[in-house]
């Protein structure tokens, strides 16, 4: 019988291509998830005039929506960077089955994360931009202009972290079945 | 072990053949070639196999889980016994767009599990076919963000309908609209179950991909 790669222990020259794309679908993914939380993190607009009774600040602390996407978007991009190690592992011993497994299985958790912070803070930039008239719940973003447009652009990072992360899945298991 | 019996098959086990050549004719070949294929992936195929009867009901269960969450939130519709000349005391999930998505995305999901259902007794049937089981993977690995992606649009709505918000100027509805919010929080809850459950269907499809 023919023998195989598997038999002679050598994986195919695929996969080592298949590490480097995607060691460098992890970086933009890194990108992506930090900038979109700094340009979260770092919203704050005071309106210029004031009452004695009600403050005209709008910060991300305000919804905390908008503080549990602050934090999922960090975590994403810290397990990210710590798992660029288990990526350049890949690149050089091409033939390592479980570590791969086990990258699939964090990079399912990790866009789970973030997938489920930018769907929260979607929700609430949509209902800040149009509102919900029937239960008496107004639109802010009239008023608090720049906020509105600075939350709305830091989601797009984040989706290009969402769809990256999901490549990167995809990559992997394609990898996986390659033998 | 015997000189008259004929080692043509390697899997065979040594008969004792007394008879010469009319009695091996027909049954060992068949025999042989069975035992022959078994005993190379009898392990691999009998843990591939679970895995894939584990996929299977899992299955099930997400369908049944999807399905409820969307129909908890499609029928909800409460509306108070009083009312005044300009303010409506009528509550539909069709009045946010959140709760729309979410009716729509777990009617979605629950429809490509019940798809998918053929192609995962196919590698029940057949464990050794990858194509099938990296499809899976590959829809699996779709739905996910989808599944959760409602969810948790949906759950940040229900907190805010909850609690409110003072800084926005968003009042508080669920003190009166308590049938309303109840139900729509037991939807939200069974699609973070479904999520959780295509999750661990990507990761049973990723064991099951190794070829060893």
């Amino acid at each position: 019988m023919k023998p195989s790669a598997l038999q002679l222990g050598v994986a195919p020259p695929a996969n080592r291509g298949i590490a480097i794309l995607d060691f460098f679908l992890r970086l933009i993914a890194i990108v992506g998830t930090l900038a979109s939380a700094i340009a979260m993190a770092t919203t704050n607009q005071t309106l210029p005039f004031f009452s004695q009774f009600v403050r005209f600040r709008a910060k991300f602390n305000d919804l905390p929506s908008f503080t549990f996407f602050v934090v999922a978007s960090s975590i994403v991009s810290a397990y990210l960077i710590l798992s660029l190690a288990i990526s350049i592992l890949h690149i050089v011993k091409a033939n390592a089955v479980n570590t791969r497994v086990l990258l699939l299985l964090l990079d399912t958790a990790a866009m789970c994360l973030l997938m489920a912070g930018s769907a929260a803070a979607t929700a609430i930039v949509q209902l800040a931009h149009k509102g919900i008239n029937k239960v008496n719940w107004f639109s802010i973003c009239q008023q608090y202009n720049d906020f509105c447009k600075r939350v709305s652009g830091s989601l797009i990072g984040s989706y290009a972290g969402v769809v990256v992360l999901i490549l990167l899945i995809l990559l992997s298991g394609v990898a996986l079945s390659r033998r | 072990m015997d000189s008259s019996h004929s080692t043509k098959e390697s899997g065979d086990i040594p008969i004792p053949v007394t008879n010469p050549k009319s009695s091996k004719a027909a049954p060992p070949p068949v025999v042989a070639a069975t035992t022959k294929k078994t005993a190379k992936h009898p392990l691999v195929s009998r843990w591939k196999r679970g895995l894939g009867i584990i996929d299977f009901i899992l299955r099930i269960c997400a369908i049944a889980a999807a399905l409820a969450a969307a129909t908890a939130m499609g029928t909800t519709s409460q509306q108070l016994p009083f009312f005044t000349q300009f303010f409506q005391f009528k509550a539909d999930y069709n009045d946010l767009p959140a709760f729309t998505f979410f009716v729509i995305a777990n009617a979605m999901a629950g429809a490509y599990l019940v798809l998918s259902l053929p192609f995962s007794i196919v590698c029940i049937v057949r464990p050794h076919i990858l194509g099938a089981r990296l499809m899976l993977l590959v829809f699996d690995t779709i739905a996910v963000p989808l599944v959760t992606a409602a969810a948790s649009a949906a759950a940040s709505i229900v907190y805010l309908a909850h609690n409110g918000n003072s800084d926005a100027n968003w009042v508080a509805i669920c003190r009166q609209f308590n049938d309303f919010c109840q139900r729509v929080s037991g939807a939200v809850v069974a699609s973070f179950i479904t999520a959780l459950v295509f999750i661990v269907l990507v990761a049973v499809s990723a064991v099951a991909l190794r070829r060893k």
